[in-house]
């Protein structure tokens, strides 16, 4: 979708009801996606869905075009909701904090490697990444976001970007199980 | 590894082993419950609905006075969109909650514009075959049905009615849900409503038909707000119908009404760019693909036709449609690629550019037109096509189209022509340090303006009415990065400029009723040119025509509070007597109230008089909904410094939607005759519209009338009389029938005045 319909429809979003139901259209299931790649749960997937278009509904007359997607202005209400949700539910999420890392052996990723399909076996490695690789990694290779546009998701700079991208490969390339090495080569 | 800014990060064979991997890979879609998605936007919808509000205007001119907008030019400039809010709660829902509606959107609102198209959005997956089946329309209005996801999309094929109460009824049915196996306890159900939903809504008040023209002057207009059509780039071109609708070219693509394309923000279309001519309306939204694949329109100057250019290869067509997109013919084919339109010469001649070389292609008939070069000089037809204006390498002339002859050598440097509807010539020529203004009439042309020293003028533009030009004004030598428009009375008096001046305008053109202008702006944010309008608000030239219709306003207003006595204030002791005696009714009964009242015909008595007739419309409603009118022929005279009331007689009670009405008559004067303009509210069917169906009949009943034409798209029916001055009958008869066969509701039978 060529970025100059987005901005478009998001000025006439502003006013008109309609326009901002064509922008849920649009941005639907990318942000369930995202929503459920953080949390892992339909439940909450939904739960996060329906705040972040909420939320953009209210903020809506207030948002301002910065240079990038709309998409990122609606992947970063997405970030802040699932952080709002796990706050408040007194931090269930299994948070690995940058650097925190995975041993190169860790037995959970190869065991669950292992057990499934070649691509499933790679994003379930991707799973098990610390919170901001996992981010980065799932809005590049999932949702195929510019790096620029990850930045401004995160709240990073493009460098910091491409080293949370660049740690997430080599994170995956040592932890990889040996099955899987032969298909790499 | 296809992606260059991975390819930049990962350099190392085995990282982009795992890139290449997780590049032809996806996670596995998450699971989702199918009715999630719907809920979740209905429930968005009505939170939407309940906290976006209308557009607002901005104001154009820092010396505006909104507050003198007429209320039919507010309405315009609120660009109100026709919307049915219909929300429809599926019974599959978690909440499970039933069938629900909200209509408020639209029904019983006021002043809503005639130009757009009627949307009625669903909040959940509907029977769209079924719906388009049971939608039914009340004035009969031909419409084309398009789809946007669940919103049905109205298009009129002509322009809505003014000051007419639309009545839009259909069955919401809901599709079959399919069963969701994931809820089972959760009962699936189609939601069927029983009866149709039935919306009123009512159009934006016409301007008063003027008794004594020109009450519309536009050197005296006052500006009001402006609107952009759409993003910069997006409109490469744009051009006025004479019904007020807007020709545009944009870039080519799948769009529907109201859609967006992409394109880049240039304001003249790329040589080999592939682009679409859609209809318009004035607020911007489509309406209907007209030509695609073509590009620059020019719409001829009365009636219902266009040219543009087609590409097919390395040959392009000159192509004639009419605004319903039907090709009438090619005109003309030449080598490459044309970059610029057509030029209309009246209705039925074209005039192009061939690789530099003048042509006149005649609709009817050949042409035979001598050859001029002119390459990129500026041409302009006259609009009764008996002149075009010819900026050819040898020197500018006005050329006799029907003979070929050169009727008049303009001075050098001639350029910039532009034709009043009076057959004035407005052209400029460039000096050292600015621009003259020239003028030709009647043959003689003069200088009657020069810009300010720096300034240079250019993109004439009459008024509609003839008594003023527009013309963009930028620093001389300057690549325009800052140009304001102005506005100079045709014997080149008070220039009046206007306009931010840190803003780029250029391209004003005046639309045909004066009410608003189109111009480009570029844009702050992307720098590209946009298409606004901007509201305009004519001065009524008659002080004694605008003190009666204060008058029958006091009036008509105090009847609708259910005053009486104010009411009978604004009477003399003969229309009291008219009003007890029966003649017609002051007040509503009970039950119900007047509701609104609109003007139907302005007549002046005699020449100069002081006594006017004012044909007014009064709508009876129920509970808030109209449902029946009646008409007045109210007479009017000067009593000292005031108007009365003196005369009044009611037509009977009539329901409404029962078929066509008249809403305006207008009595156009002239020495050569006179023009009876009968405006209808509904899409007619054209062959009842004939001599034996509206006359125009003297004291004895005989029909003095002429010859008679209909406009379908504007609903007008005009009939030519020239019979002596005094007043007259127009009949018009119950054979006048609508598209659906439904005769007019009432013949319609009043008086006229002509006055020569």
């Amino acid at each position: 979708m060529p970025e100059f319909e987005d901005r478009e429809l998001v000025e006439r979003a502003k006013e008109d009801p309609e326009a901002f139901g064509a922008l849920y259209d649009r941005y639907f299931p990318q942000i369930y996606r995202f929503a459920y790649s953080r949390v892992r749960d339909q439940s909450l997937a939904e739960d996060v869905t329906s705040e972040v278009f909420f939320k953009a509904l209210k903020n809506i007359k207030r948002y301002t075009y910065s240079g990038h997607p709309f998409s990122s202005w609606l992947y970063q209400i997405t970030l802040n909701a699932v952080a709002d949700h796990y706050r408040g539910a007194a931090g269930k999420e299994v948070e690995l904090e940058e650097g925190a890392g995975l041993p190169s052996n860790e037995p959970t990723v190869v065991d669950e490697v292992v057990r499934r399909d070649r691509s499933r076996r790679v994003w379930a490695a991707i799973d098990q990444l610390p919170r901001q690789q996992r981010a980065a990694m799932v809005l590049k290779f999932s949702e195929d976001r510019k790096i620029e546009e990850i930045a401004v998701i995160l709240g990073k700079s493009s460098g910091a970007v491409k080293l949370l991208l660049h740690r997430g490969v080599e994170r995956l390339r040592r932890d990889l199980p040996p099955e899987l090495e032969p298909e790499l080569t | 590894m296809k992606d260059p800014e991975l390819q930049e990060i990962f350099t190392d064979r085995a990282h982009q082993e795992v890139v290449d991997l997780l590049e032809t890979s996806r996670p596995a879609a998450p699971p989702l419950d199918p009715h999630f998605r719907s809920y979740l936007r209905a429930k968005l919808m009505t939170e939407a609905r309940r906290t976006l509000g209308p557009q607002a205007a901005r104001p154009w001119f820092s010396f505006l006075r909104p507050g003198a907008l007429a209320p039919a030019m507010a309405a315009v400039a609120a660009g109100f969109i026709v919307v049915l809010g219909v929300e429809v709660y599926l019974h599959n829902q978690p909440t499970g909650s039933s069938v629900a509606y909200n209509i408020n959107q639209l029904d019983r609102k006021t002043n809503v514009a005639t130009t757009e198209p009627i949307k009625i959005p669903f909040s959940g997956p509907v029977d769209k075959n079924a719906i388009e089946a049971s939608i039914q329309i009340e004035p009969a209005t031909a419409v084309s049905k398009q789809w946007e996801g669940n919103t049905l999309v109205l298009v009129p094929n002509h322009q809505l009615a003014a000051n007419t109460t639309y009545t839009v009824s259909f069955k919401p049915l809901a599709t079959t849900p399919t069963p969701n196996p994931s809820k089972p306890s959760i009962t699936t159900k189609p939601s069927v409503a029983p009866t149709p939903v039935v919306v009123h809504f009512t159009t934006t008040p016409a301007p008063v038909p003027p008794a004594v023209p020109p009450s519309f002057n536009s050197s005296n207009v006052k500006w009001g707000s402006d609107s952009r059509l759409a993003e910069a780039g997006t409109i490469l071109n744009a051009t006025w119908t004479p019904a007020g609708q807007l020709l545009v070219t944009v870039p080519a693509g799948p769009a529907g009404p109201s859609a967006s394309t992409g394109a880049t923000p240039t304001g003249l279309p790329a040589a080999k760019a592939s682009t679409d001519i859609w209809l318009m309306s004035a607020l911007g939204t489509r309406l209907r693909l007209l030509a695609p694949g073509a590009t620059l329109p020019a719409a001829a100057p009365t009636g219902g036709l266009f040219a543009s250019w087609s590409n097919s290869g390395n040959q392009s067509s000159l192509q004639i449609r009419d605004l319903q997109g039907n090709l009438v013919s090619t005109a003309a084919s030449v080598a490459g690629v044309p970059d610029r339109a057509a030029v209309w010469v009246g209705n039925d001649r074209v005039a192009y550019v061939d690789h530099g070389v003048l042509r006149i292609v005649g609709l009817h008939a050949p042409v035979n037109a001598a050859t001029f070069k002119v390459d990129h000089g500026s041409l302009a037809g006259s609009v009764d096509g008996q002149l075009l204006a010819v900026e050819s390498t040898a020197g500018s002339l006005v050329l006799d189209v029907a003979s070929g002859d050169t009727r008049t050598k303009l001075p050098n440097g001639a350029t910039g022509f532009a034709w009043s509807v009076n057959g004035d010539l407005a052209f400029t020529v460039p000096r050292d340090k600015g621009t003259d203004l020239y003028l030709l009439t009647k043959g003689t042309f003069a200088p009657i303006a020069t810009s300010p020293s720096g300034q240079t003028w250019s993109d004439l533009n009459w008024g509609p009415d003839a008594a003023s030009i527009l013309l963009a004004s930028k620093p001389t030598g300057s690549s325009a990065s800052v140009s304001n428009l102005a506005l100079i009375n045709r014997d080149g008096s008070s220039l009046k400029t206007f306009g931010s001046v840190l803003q780029e305008y250029s391209l004003p053109q005046w639309s045909p009723a004066g009410d608003l202008v189109l111009f480009t702006r570029r844009d702050d944010g992307t720098g590209g040119k946009a298409f606004w309008t901007a509201t305009a608000t004519a001065s009524a030239g008659d002080a004694e025509e605008q003190q009666a219709l204060a008058e029958v306003d006091s009036f008509m207003q105090a009847r609708i509070r259910g005053d009486g006595n104010a009411a009978q204030a604004e009477m003399d002791d003969t229309a009291r007597a008219a009003y007890q005696g029966g003649g017609a009714t002051l007040l509503s009964g009970s039950g119900s109230q007047f509701d609104r009242y609109y003007i139907v015909t302005v007549q002046r008595l005699t020449t100069n008089s002081t006594r006017f007739l004012v044909g007014v419309r009064v709508f009876n409603a129920k509970s808030g909904v109209e449902t029946s009118f009646f008409e007045e022929q109210l007479t009017l005279l000067r009593q000292g410094q005031k108007y009365v009331i003196h005369g009044a007689k009611a037509s009977a009670l009539r329901p409404i939607g029962h078929g066509p009405t008249v809403v305006s008559v207008q009595v156009v004067q002239s020495t050569a005759g006179a023009q009876v303009r009968i405006r209808f509210d509904a899409d007619l069917n054209p062959t009842s519209v004939s001599d034996s169906t509206i006359t125009v009949r003297d004291a004895q009943g005989n029909d003095v009338s002429e010859h008679i034409t209909f406009d379908a798209d504007n609903h007008l029916a005009t009939v030519a009389v020239n019979p002596p001055a005094g007043t007259y009958q127009l009949v018009v008869t119950t054979g006048v029938t609508d598209i659906n066969g439904v005769a007019l509701a009432q013949a319609y039978d009043a008086p006229l005045v002509i006055n020569r």
